[in-house]
């Protein structure tokens, strides 16, 4: 890396790359082979691998050492094209089995203390850079498929580290989902293209592990490759771009619109498809439908401004907390509903209809578990009972409705049906609910939804739209499939891949892959490893969105600038609008800059004539102010939108069939596939990593015999728990004649007769880490799926294999331990809330009167562990005692919300990003070996798992206890107490006894097994073998097999380090990277903390009685940065203005097992929940009525039966299922 | 008080129908040393009528003989088995400790288990040493020497296993009070700090203590070789090209260990005076050991774990478990090495069985407790780890191995209210074996079983073994037979001098005219 270009607001002024003599270029080149067959030489910059380490360690081992370097780095994508590649690796096992033959057991490289060294900066500082203080850069993460996130981005010397949210961005308020927070990790993706590379047809390769036939090339052989190449398709003298088609990646990007329109001018019959092969435009179509236009919709759950007021809110399968391009703004305007601070608080009512088991139905309040066909008669019949709200039209839509056929025996609880519609057509919630229909249901759904928000009066309150742009209305995959049908006839001359991966997510009834091989010339710019760039003929770099200009338009029409953090870290490469606006400029020998280019789509739009002002202002503050067009409103006549919805055709599944839902999972649409924290990440409900098994309810799976290997009548909520590898059985899955080798697993809460399939995975060409990560399921998508709704009817037929899938939690029930997630329904927190208990628990001879959520718990009845050890912070043994250190300020806690809390991950990845914490892979994974400090656990409540009553999330990271029981067991102090109540972790001082991770009783700690932090993920997944035969095609395609085999740790160290050179680039410099063998946890961000500290003491801050102090909100830990529903707050727990204070003080806070004595700084909120009196009972009295025994007190009749569902109860009233009871006591399980 | 050794009795009538034996009735329950009914009367503790120099020529032998045919095969796999320890620790140290299964939420499983499993079977040793010599136990001194041998060969297994546990090992020196580059004192709030001070103190005393009994005998095997190589100076080489002979080297080795001990009053007497002061000192320790080691989990949060009935409910199952590895050891050398039936006789192995049967109860009781107390304190986390981690079927997946450890370690040993049954050395050897495992797996089900299932259900996970976890076990025990091995080969493996003191002949009421012993006085010994 060099010439970084670090100053944003610099008027665009790219700092200048240093560029090396003429002398030392000399020195440095080297002979390549190249198209042409000329020698090149190559510059400095264009070596992403460090010339200087290669002279190190050619001084050292004269040959050997460029091999294994060369076997590490460059097995998968960089082979040479001399053919010595395929020896790289046989020759590196040589050279390794001989060095450790001869260096014997005293140059063990494993206890060697390994060297630990930086990237320095080039000859060039920039100016603004204070080593060691990051600075931070506002940007833009274009949303896979539309939309954008705002982001401001932390960067270390040059080097972006750590995405965060921008609080001026107005969808996402300084909040990050998932993918943005992991978008780092594709910047120093070790697989990224990193030259151009040609794909000679004439060259033969038989090399069985590297069958790549393709050259290295350079940009300037492919500007003179093009230079004679599209004259043919240019508008005079060529076909006018008859035979030229583009397939870009769909997103909404101005300078992106405008790029198409130079390509287009340039050649006008170009066909131009903006691909998003996940796409669902039930949406669009729906709307459509209902106003004549497609729009967007802009959800507010605010009917009064500035306040969130929407009261009942129905999803008929949408899951709007997650995934959408306005996932952040729904998730924090939703929790805003659903967080009461006191007693008088209002709370909106979530009914959710879902087939999956979704953030969103995790929250709901009424979930019904229904099959996307019963879903949508769910919609119609919902749709027939709400209309009866009256009004001009209601008639007419009645009988409108009623000519749609719905299955008679749909199956659909009507008692549900009846009081949620009536929920919703209440006088007293009029105007203020809101109707939502989600990606498995056709447009027609979408448009009754439309219908119904039209009568309600919700349009223009809880819901507006805005109008779509034209590439994000365009039903792209059925353009696709249009256009493979011109290649397959031969129309398609020249193809142009930007971002897009359409040889491996195509719907699998479009045969793409032979229409690729027809196109005599394909070109791809990627910025990722993929199927496409392999295949094309010409593979270009593309550069990372962090290192280029562009700009993205967000869900609600916020227009927002991207600017890089970086030079292209393998420069020379292109962005987007720099490749679209080369091959449109027809000059191929130009120099076309992104920056200028931006900045010219901006002077001819919006900005005219202040271009300066805005362009300056918008790289500032990460937006552009005011861009945001207003949101319609728009009339619907309900009469006719009820009459083109009796078009809907409701298929039911025939018997021995089964309904597919095709989900998005967090590898997206596969672009995510190399990205390790993402395949970690636990998914939502089942918590399995780096696969994406199919789903089945736990009847239905029972009814097509795929239970585990494990399973027990005797204990069924331990299915997966007692195999050392869990594993899934295979099966066929089969749609439309297409079969897809998956394995199967159960995920408790969804609908039955329905198998959910996950997007995105089994890439094969992506690079170490997602090579055959899960199994490709795009076979069994149609190109019709996009509109009809994003399901199928299919069959599934058991195979005689089993596939080991790696779960963070397998245990699935709370085991009535109704102490740890507690949670009341909304009344009982109305009438106890403010109560403190008559008596409760005895502390050292006093007797406190308990708050409403310590009350729920153990301490309330079980007498409270006391402690003959002084706690020298605070020896008063309960609250901090006047004159203790415990009393002086800061003392920092966390409070963690429970009612809100989605279960997304965004803590995980923000705190993996932020404190450098490794992953450690499937196999360690299934071994119980995650290294995450903070987890979500999931918990399944109710007596039927098939049909759970509620799905609990809690957030649990250390608890920072003020009498924290690891300190007290470790031998060698490396656990200490500060005096600011955090409990540190000294990393040099641990040896690893792991006894503290045995006392804690959070099991908080994550210990470090194997060197997970230095190495990079070595691929070493499980079920490869099996995925191998399943994927024949794939077969050492690209080359983890090294990694695969040898033990990372017989590496000496110093070369070790080399192997991860480019990952290493994103780490946290403030953050130690640990070694193994030692633990870690949670710090509570003590880095930022620090940092707040030295700038709260340079600027001198101070309170009113003179102390130092940080101010509340300064600085933010990082989970409860990217908390997308800002269910974390963190702060100064003694500072009685702080948010922390707040919380920590309101009734609702529970400390978790503080009868322990703990005395934990994070406490977690009872999670409150709004039932319906009239779909199940309603517990106002969460204190009385269990007998008020102390050791019989958690038999069933102790708050779980809160959620003891009778509509769900009902609905499974045919099966009885021969399973036992999800939470059965401790005598045994229910017969 | 009578003036007749009431061993001597039984002697005098044993020695009268061994030499005649046609006249006098042969009492079959006595014959072999057990006890008899009639409290007057004891066998002695020397069967056949050893005199002084029968017992010198035969323990001497054991170290000076060739050994039985059967020793160099067994030595073989035991040593083979001790190197695949070592290759597997090498293993370790070089990959890290994921090398075992153990996870998050189980931090310790086999290596901790093992490691309090060895120390336990150390407490025999010291106790038969100890507690039974200031108890005035004589039957103690045939089995003490290779009790205490068995104690150190136990330590230093287990204390491997502290060793290498930890991730990262070659930092083992932060654990002691060094003075350090980090200027840190370690944490003497930890029992893990307690553990690794109680357990070298053990180690060292009984290392003492053992080495200080053999000083006596090692200027026995000293002397003895001296003359042998006086009277053959053209004895054997210890090696074909080394041209050193064994006599020689045996008497400069024995010698040195005998530091200058010359059988003189004044030894003797200082000698008596130091064991004594050693036996008062280790007798503490017997206790506190295993009282510390059960701090580990004692002091510790966690349901299962924290029980104030470990310490007292630790030591008892270490003398349990220690006196089966004793006799583990002790039956089959006493059936395969020459004349060992003399000295260890069944009033030995009845008494053995005796404590294992006590002790076995203690160890029951404190089953039931724990069980009882769980139940009674209401506290929902605690009866869960002890009904759904252990007990229940339903519910438990290692339920096994608490019903392993209760049929091992309460019930087998029941049979020993049988006489016919704690005489009869194959099923004492069949109770020990069950024993010794149902001691390993206690240990598993405290350590394990309450680990894997804690408050927060989300964080559960199994633990299963990995083939390097069964292959350091397994090692372990390599080394300890190892040891013990080359102990019986290389070293006085009975007590002369205290031996013969035991024999009807030191009484000094012997009287030497119904012995044909008579003319041993003062010539046994050399």
């Amino acid at each position: 890396m060099s010439g970084v270009d670090q100053c944003p607001t610099t008027h665009g002024e790219k700092a200048k790359v240093q560029k090396p003599t003429a002398a030392e270029l000399a020195a440095q080149a080297r002979e390549l082979p190249t198209l042409n067959g000329k020698k090149v030489w190559r510059s400095l910059d264009e070596w992403s691998d460090s010339p200087e380490f290669r002279d190190h360690i050619e001084k050292e081992f004269p040959h050997g050492a460029v091999e294994m370097h060369r076997a590490f780095t460059s097995a998968g994508t960089a082979a040479d094209s001399d053919g010595s590649a395929s020896d790289s690796r046989r020759d590196f096992l040589k050279i390794m089995g001989a060095s450790m033959a001869l260096a014997g057991v005293a140059v063990i490289p494993g206890c060697r203390r390994p060297e630990q060294k930086i990237l320095a900066y080039g000859k060039n500082v920039p100016e603004e850079i204070i080593p060691g203080k990051p600075l931070y850069y506002a940007t833009t993460f274009p949303r896979p498929g539309g939309g954008a996130d705002g982001l401001v981005v932390e960067t270390h010397e040059g080097r972006p580290t750590k995405i965060e949210g921008n609080p001026l961005h107005p969808m996402n308020r300084g909040r990050v989902g998932i993918w943005p927070l992991a978008s780092i990790l594709s910047l120093y993706d070790v697989d990224r293209p990193v030259e151009p590379r040609y794909n000679n047809p004439a060259r033969k390769n038989d090399d069985k592990n590297d069958p790549d036939t393709r050259l290295r090339a350079t940009w300037d052989d492919f500007r003179a490759w093009a230079k004679e190449h599209f004259p043919k398709h240019a508008k005079s003298g060529g076909d006018g771009g008859e035979g030229l088609a583009f397939i870009v990646d769909k997103k909404t990007s101005p300078t992106r619109d405008a790029m198409k329109a130079r390509v287009l001018a340039a050649y006008p019959k170009a066909k131009w498809v903006a691909y998003d092969p996940a796409e669902a435009m039930g949406a669009a179509e729906g709307t459509r439908l209902a106003f004549g236009t497609p729009m967007r919709e802009l959800y507010s759950f605010s009917v009064e401004p500035g306040k969130e007021t929407t009261k009942v809110i129905v999803s008929i399968d949408k899951d709007f907390v997650a995934g959408g391009s306005d996932e952040i703004a729904n998730a924090r305007a939703f929790a805003a509903t659903r967080r009461v601070m006191s007693t008088k608080d209002q709370m909106s009512r979530l009914y959710v209809v879902e087939s999956g088991l979704s953030q969103t139905g995790s929250q709901a309040d009424h979930r019904l578990r229904l099959s996307p066909s019963q879903i949508t008669a769910f919609a119609v019949e919902f749709a027939k009972r709400v209309a009866r709200v009256g009004g001009p039209d209601q008639d007419a839509v009645l009988a409108a409705l009623n000519k749609i056929e719905v299955p008679a025996n749909h199956g659909i609880d009507s008692h549900f049906l009846d009081e949620c519609a009536a929920d919703v057509i209440d006088a007293a919630n009029r105007e203020k609910t809101l109707i939502v229909a989600g990606p498995t249901q056709p447009a027609e759904v979408h448009a009754i939804v439309a219908m119904l928000n039209g009568m309600l009066g919700n349009i223009g309150k809880s819901v507006r739209y805005l109008p779509m742009g034209e590439d994000e209305s365009d039903a792209s995959v059925a353009k696709l499939a249009g256009l493979a049908a011109d290649m397959n006839a031969g129309k398609v001359k020249t193809l142009v891949c930007v971002d897009a991966n359409p040889m491996y997510a195509i719907a699998g009834d479009v045969n793409f892959k032979d229409a690729f091989e027809k196109v005599p010339a394909t070109i791809t710019l990627s910025t990722s490893s993929t199927e496409t760039a392999r295949a094309s003929t010409w593979c270009l770099n593309g550069t990372h969105y962090l290192e280029s200009w562009g700009d993205a338009v967000a869900h609600d029409g916020t227009i927002s600038p991207i600017q890089p953090m970086i030079a292209p870290l393998y420069a020379p490469a292109m962005s987007e609008i720099e490749f679209l606006a080369l091959i449109a400029g027809g000059d191929f020998a130009a120099k076309v800059d992104g920056h200028d280019l931006v900045r010219e789509t901006w002077g001819n739009s919006f900005a005219k004539g202040n271009l300066d002002k805005v362009w300056r202002r918008a790289l500032h503050d990460g937006v552009v102010a005011n861009s945001a067009p207003a949101p319609q409103s728009p009339s619907l006549n309900a009469r006719s939108v009820a009459e083109k919805a009796t078009g809907l055709k409701i298929a039911s599944a025939a018997s021995g069939s089964i309904e597919i839902a095709f989900a998005v999972g967090h590898a997206h649409d596969g672009r995510f596939g190399n990205c390790s924290w993402l395949h970690e990440l636990p998914q939502q409900g089942t918590r399995v990593v780096w696969d994406n098994p199919v789903l089945l309810s736990p009847k239905t799976a029972e009814a097509m015999g795929l239970l585990p290997k494990s399973y027990s009548v005797k204990d069924s909520s331990d299915m997966y728990t007692k195999e050392k590898y869990p594993s899934g059985r295979m099966v066929d899955v089969t749609v439309g004649g297409r079969t897809v080798k998956m394995a199967a697993w159960i995920l408790p809460g969804m609908a039955d007769n329905t198998a959910i399939v996950t997007l995105g995975y089994g890439r094969r060409v992506c690079g170490l880490v997602g090579d055959g990560v899960g199994f490709d399921a795009y076979p069994l998508l149609a190109a019709s799926n996009a509109t009809a709704g994003l399901a199928a009817v299919g069959s599934i037929s058991k195979l005689d294999e089993w596939y080991p899938i790696s779960s963070t939690q397998n245990h699935w029930s709370m085991e009535n331990r109704t102490s740890i997630v507690r949670a009341v329904d909304l009344p009982a927190w109305q009438k106890w809330g403010d109560e403190k208990g008559p008596s409760g628990a005895t502390f050292y001879r006093e007797t406190e009167q308990l708050p409403f959520g310590e009350r729920l718990g153990e301490l309330g009845h079980t007498p409270p562990n006391e402690s003959i050890y002084i706690n020298p912070k605070n020896a008063g043994r309960k609250e901090a005692e006047a004159g203790s250190t415990f009393s002086k300020g800061p003392q920092w806690g966390m409070t963690i919300d429970l009612s809100t809390c989605t279960g997304c991950g965004a803590c995980t990845v923000a705190c993996q990003a932020e404190n450098n914490i490794p992953v450690v892979g499937k196999k360690e994974v299934a071994k119980g070996r995650e290294m995450t400090w903070i987890r979500v656990d999931r918990y399944y409540i109710g007596d039927d798992f098939n049909s759970p009553d509620a799905i609990y999330h809690q957030p649990v990271a250390c608890v920072h206890c003020e009498n924290a029981p690891c300190e007290v067991v470790c031998p060698v102090n490396a656990t200490v107490h500060g005096d600011d109540g955090l409990n540190y972790m000294v990393y040099n001082r641990c040896i690893g006894t792991r006894y503290c991770a045995n006392n804690c009783p959070y099991k908080v700690r994550r210990y470090n097994f194997f060197e997970y932090g230095k190495l990079q993920f070595n691929g070493d997944y499980m079920g490869k073998d099996i995925l191998n035969d399943a994927l024949p095609e794939r077969g050492g395609v690209n080359g983890s097999n090294v990694h695969n085999k040898l033990n990372i740790n017989l590496i000496p160290p110093r070369l070790r380090e080399k192997i991860a050179e480019i990952e290493r680039m994103g780490k946290n410099p403030n953050v130690s990277v640990r070694m193994r063998g030692i633990m870690e946890k949670c710090t509570y961000c003590v880095q930022r903390i620090n940092a707040a500290k030295i700038e709260a003491k340079l600027h001198d801050m101070k309170t009113a009685d003179g102390n130092a102090a940080i101010p509340d909100g300064m600085f933010q830990v990082a989970c409860q940065q990217a908390c997308p529903s800002e269910s974390i707050t963190f702060g100064d727990i003694l500072d009685t203005k702080s948010k922390v204070h707040e919380t920590r003080a309101n009734p609702r806070s529970y400390k978790l097992l503080n009868f322990l004595n703990t005395r934990p700084r994070t406490s977690h909120m009872v999670r409150v929940s709004n039932p319906n009196h009239k779909l199940r009972a309603v517990v106002d009295d969460p204190f009385h009525g269990h007998g008020g025994g102390h050791g019989e007190s958690h038999d069933k009749s102790h708050g779980e039966h809160a959620f003891y569902d009778r509509s769900k109860r009902h609905e499974d009233d045919g099966y009885r299922l021969s399973l036992g009871v999800l939470t059965s006591s401790t005598n045994g399980g229910r017969a | 008080m009578s003036s007749i050794h009431p061993d001597q009795i039984t002697a005098d009538r044993l020695a009268s129908g061994a030499r005649v034996e046609s006249n006098v009735k042969y009492d079959p329950s006595t014959g072999d040393g057990s006890l008899v009914d009639t409290p007057g009367q004891r066998p002695p503790l020397v069967l056949n009528n050893r005199s002084f120099n029968d017992v010198t020529e035969i323990i001497c032998g054991y170290v000076e003989k060739p050994q039985p045919k059967w020793w160099l095969p067994v030595f073989l796999h035991t040593f083979g088995l001790a190197q695949l320890t070592g290759l597997f620790i090498l293993y370790l140290v070089i990959t890290g400790i994921g090398t075992w299964g153990l996870n998050n939420q189980v931090d310790w499983a086999w290596d901790i288990t093992n490691f309090v499993f060895w120390i336990g079977i150390g407490h025999a040793g010291t106790l038969i040493s100890a507690i039974l010599c200031l108890l005035k136990q004589k039957w103690r001194t045939a089995v003490n020497r290779s009790a205490e041998a068995m104690t150190i060969f136990a330590v230093i297994c287990a204390a491997t296993f502290p060793g290498i546990h930890i991730g990262r090992q070659w930092m083992a020196w932060f654990l002691p009070p060094l003075p350090n580059a980090n200027a840190i004192w370690p944490n003497f709030q930890s029992p893990l700090l307690w553990d690794v001070f109680a357990v070298s103190t053990y180690g060292t005393v009984s290392a003492l203590f053992w080495f200080m009994g053999m000083i006596p005998d090692f200027a026995t095997l000293r002397d003895r070789a001296d003359l042998r190589s006086r009277k053959n100076p053209s004895g054997r080489f210890v090696l074909p090209f080394v041209p050193v002979r064994v006599d020689v080297l045996q008497s400069k080795i024995y010698g040195f260990l005998a530091l200058g001990w010359r059988f003189s009053s004044r030894h003797w007497h200082r000698y008596e005076a130091a064991y004594l002061i050693l036996a008062g000192i280790s007798t503490p320790l017997v206790l506190s050991v295993h009282s510390i080691v059960s701090f580990d989990f004692a002091t510790s949060i966690l349901p299962g774990w924290h029980t104030t009935i470990f310490p007292p409910y630790f030591v008892a199952g270490a003398i349990f478990g220690g006196f089966a590895m004793v006799l583990l050891l002790l039956i089959p050398a006493r059936e395969l090495y020459p004349h060992m039936k003399d000295f260890i006789t069944k009033r030995h192995l009845e008494n053995m069985s005796k404590i294992i049967l006590a002790t076995g109860m203690i160890v029951g009781f404190a089953y039931a407790m724990e069980f009882f107390i769980a139940y009674y304190s209401g506290n929902e986390y605690e009866l869960g780890v002890f009904l759904n981690n252990r007990a229940n079927p339903n519910k438990a997946p290692y339920w096994w191995a608490y019903w392993i450890m209760i049929s091992c370690n309460v019930i087998s040993p029941q049979v020993f209210w049988s006489k016919a049954m704690r005489t009869n050395p194959a099923v004492i050897f069949g109770v020990c074996i069950l024993v010794t495992i149902g001691m390993w797996f206690e240990r598993f089900v405290i350590i394990a079983t309450s680990l894997h299932r804690t408050f927060l259900p989300g964080e559960w996970h199994m633990f299963w073994p990995t083939l390097v976890d069964i292959g350091i076990f397994a090692g372990s025990f390599g080394v300890f037979f190892t040891l013990f091995l080359l102990f019986l080969k290389f070293l006085p493996s009975f007590p002369i001098a205290e031996l013969k003191a035991v024999l009807p002949q030191a009484s000094p009421h012997h009287h030497p005219t119904n012995s044909p012993g008579q003319g041993d006085h003062g010539k046994g010994a050399h």
